[in-house]
């Protein structure tokens, strides 16, 4: 058992020399070094992107409350003008002779 | 031999950490495959497993704290990524030692032709050993490294490493003389 132990020593039972395995180790040497620098531009891409898509969607957010704030007004506005408008319509040119006309002086003060 | 403090101090320097990692990867690279491929056993897979270890070695640099040799840490990533590589293999609830008769057919269809018969046939006895108590067995006999190193690897204690050793050695012997007296 020694003796068969002596002879196996460290061998493996394996063909692949030395040198093939050196360029394997260089080959897998070089290509985790070419993925390490692409994952970190591909991370620095995704910062950048992140950071112009919120500024993006900032930018919308502000229009859109602009423009909602505006169209708001229209309607209270349109709103306010429709009623008054559509009474004073209906009266004839008599009705509205007879209206009272009040002056802002004239309504008491408390 | 570039010694480990001058490897860490380039590893950690950005600009000369590209350089540093081909450093140590000419100084440990064919250490790392024999230790990987006594695991998985296959080229093929020996390959993909070592490019994995690559790229978490590289990756990993700048956590590595230097509070232990970089041999024990390379070492470490390359069990856990040939582990990984077994697992992958397993379906679920299913033990990578239950993948020792595959790895034994691999081991066979790879074996050199010429190649000594001993040699496989003393393979063919380590793939009859649990996998943990393999990578521990390998770790001691073929790199010659310490009950502490191998504890600092594996997360074992020093004395079950010395234990399993010694049932492995038992083990080995009484598979080679079964298969030598056939």
């Amino acid at each position: 058992m020694k003796d068969l132990l002596n002879d196996i020593g460290k061998k493996m039972p394996y063909s692949e020399s030395k040198e093939y395995l050196d360029g394997l180790i260089d080959r897998a040497t070089e290509q985790a070094i070419k993925q390490h620098v692409t994952a970190k531009s591909r991370r620095r891409w995704a910062v950048t992107a992140a950071s112009a898509a919120a500024v993006a969607l900032l930018v919308i957010s502000i229009g859109l409350t602009v423009m909602n704030n505006d169209s708001q007004r229209a309607a209270v506005t349109l709103q306010t003008e429709g009623p008054i408008d559509e009474f004073l319509g209906s009266l004839t040119d008599e009705e509205v002779a007879q209206l009272p006309y009040i002056e802002i002086e004239e309504i008491p003060e408390y | 031999m570039t010694d480990d403090k001058a490897l860490q101090e380039m590893l950690h320097d950005p600009v000369r950490r590209n350089q540093g990692f081909r450093v140590l990867m000419k100084q440990y690279g064919q250490a790392l495959y024999w230790h990987i491929r006594r695991i998985v056993v296959g080229h093929d897979d020996a390959e993909d497993v070592m490019q994995e270890t690559c790229i978490k070695v590289l990756n990993g640099i700048g956590s590595f704290k230097g509070d232990g040799p970089l041999a024990t840490w390379l070492y470490r990533t390359a069990t856990n990524e040939a582990l990984q590589h077994l697992r992958r293999q397993t379906h679920l609830f299913q033990s990578i030692d239950s993948l020792n008769g595959t790895l034994t057919a691999k081991l066979q269809a790879e074996s050199s032709l010429d190649g000594n018969e001993a040699v496989t046939l003393f393979q063919q006895a380590l793939l009859t050993l649990p996998t943990q108590q393999r990578i521990a067995f390998n770790l001691r006999y073929y790199d010659e490294l310490s009950y502490e190193e191998i504890a600092r690897i594996t997360g074992k204690s020093v004395n079950t490493l010395k234990t399993n050793y010694h049932y492995a050695t038992q083990k080995v012997k009484s598979y080679i003389t079964e298969h030598l007296t056939k």
